[in-house]
């Protein structure tokens, strides 16, 4: 090789910035980098157009990128569901490969369960599964309603018992949900913002809970309801947040407010 | 002559699955671990390729029971990282989006989150900015996934896998669209 007439090509120069060139063609590259002044303001153009496409890049996802926190929420109590339907893989060895197809179907039932835009449809095709388990609502079905109350007006209420949901509503719901040739004893159709926190009798409060959720389950939400209701009514959390925060995300909510991943004293 | 690539380069470490008689404790943390180090870089690759923030958080959480399911199937991964960027890139086109970034300059207001005592300099830096998006929009669709999957920190070989290109092909594709970037910062003043 001509080093005299030789100059490394923008991709040749790219590598070398980058690390991916072998350790003898780095040499090279190096040496004449040294003796080239044209070529070292050629390298010094590449890693200005790096450094200033990263920054726009960067800067024009940040401004969108939302908290991590609920989606992280979700996945954890995807995963402990997934983890609950399937056995460790040396056990799950010992199974025929129908039981394993069985709980792999059941995985990914779970998983197009809790999507928040396809769950409906999911659900829908999947209605003659007996039991889908559903750990969060719907936001599009169940986006949450509450009453124009204020917080006097809430603690001023005793914290009693909710109405039961008459049949033709908790009917509705489960046909909304896809889940019509289910068990309705399998569920709890519960309000997504209690009417303890001002939540509305209203469909759009209202969604179909597992009894089959085996981690966050609806005596879970009980016992993050009551925290929150303590909360409000001893003027520690405003009512509108609490109800946006259990209407967005009831999960993520426990664990924010009793500073845990999982539930305390879970029932498995 | 120098040779097209490098024979090694470093990758990230493999992942593999618990072993028997673990369960699934470690692995779920495991994947956890995973989410946390990966959601912001495959969310904005998402969301680059024309993905809203949203959809692209319910891919994430497919990407991640997948690879749940695949540890848990007793499975290791040589190459976690170019494992996950392609298994979102997949579940991505499955959903059939086009991959097109909508307007930059929608994102205008967005873009001056840096706080630059000078509003003009502010706006002549977002202006540049957008311009320079503007030359990577206009780039072929394969080029501006390399840049992006390079933006991401992925190295070519992960690159090549992901997108299943040679890796001659990446580094041509990445020093072409820096060529053009490089004409448009030197123009903008960026």
């Amino acid at each position: 090789m001509n080093r005299a007439e030789f100059h490394p090509s923008d991709e040749q120069l790219l590598r070398e910035i980058d690390g991916e060139i072998s350790q003898h063609d780095r040499r090279i590259v190096a040496q004449h980098l040294e003796e080239c002044w044209r070529c070292r303001a050629r390298r010094q153009e590449l890693q200005n157009a790096i450094g200033g496409f990263v920054r726009a890049y960067q800067e024009e996802f940040d401004s969108a990128l939302p908290p991590g926190a609920g989606p992280r929420a979700l996945l954890k109590a995807k995963l402990a569901e997934c983890a609950a339907s399937e056995p460790p893989a040396g056990i799950r060895r010992l199974f025929a490969a129908r039981t394993v197809l069985a709980a792999t179907a059941a995985c990914a039932l779970l998983a197009a369960a809790l999507g928040a835009r396809y769950m409906a449809r999911l659900a829908h095709r999947y209605s003659r599964v007996p039991q889908a388990v559903i750990l969060i609502p719907d936001a599009r079905l169940t986006p949450g309603a509450t009453l124009l109350v204020n917080r006097p007006a809430v603690c001023a209420e005793p914290d009693t018992n909710n109405k039961a949901v008459p049949a033709a509503v908790r009917q509705k719901v489960f046909e909304e949900y896809g889940i019509r040739g289910a068990d309705p004893r399998a569920y709890e159709v519960d309000y997504l913002v209690t009417p303890a926190l001002g939540g509305a009798d209203d469909i759009h409060n209202l969604w179909p809970h597992s009894y089959a959720a085996t981690v966050w389950n609806a005596r879970v939400k009980d016992a993050l309801e009551e925290r929150l209701r303590n909360m409000v009514c001893g003027g520690s959390l405003d009512l509108g947040e609490a109800q946006r925060e259990i209407a967005s995300n009831w999960i993520a909510a426990y664990q924010k407010y009793f500073h845990t991943e999982q539930p305390l004293g879970a029932v498995r | 002559m120098l040779s097209r690539v490098a024979d090694s380069i470093a990758l990230p470490a493999k992942t593999r699955s618990p072993g028997a008689g673990k369960g699934h404790g470690k692995l779920e943390h495991e994947v956890t671990g995973l989410f946390d180090q990966y959601r912001e870089p495959l969310l904005r690759y998402l969301w680059s390729s024309g993905l809203p923030v949203s959809d692209g958080e319910e891919i994430l959480q497919d990407v991640f029971l997948s690879l749940f399911r695949h540890l848990a199937g007793g499975k290791s991964l040589d190459n976690t990282r170019g494992w996950l960027f392609r298994v979102a890139r997949n579940l991505a086109l499955k959903r059939r989006y086009r991959l097109r970034r909508e307007s930059f300059a929608a994102a205008d207001s967005d873009l001056t989150v840096d706080p630059a005592p000078d509003p003009e300099v502010c706006a002549a830096h977002s202006q540049a900015q957008r311009r320079l998006m503007s030359v990577v929009d206009a780039l072929p669709e394969q080029d501006r996934q390399c840049l992006f999957l390079r933006a991401d920190g992925l190295r070519y070989r992960e690159i090549a896998e992901v997108l299943d290109m040679s890796l001659g092909a990446v580094s041509l594709s990445l020093s072409r669209s820096l060529a053009r970037i490089g004409r448009s910062t030197e123009r903008s003043g960026l």
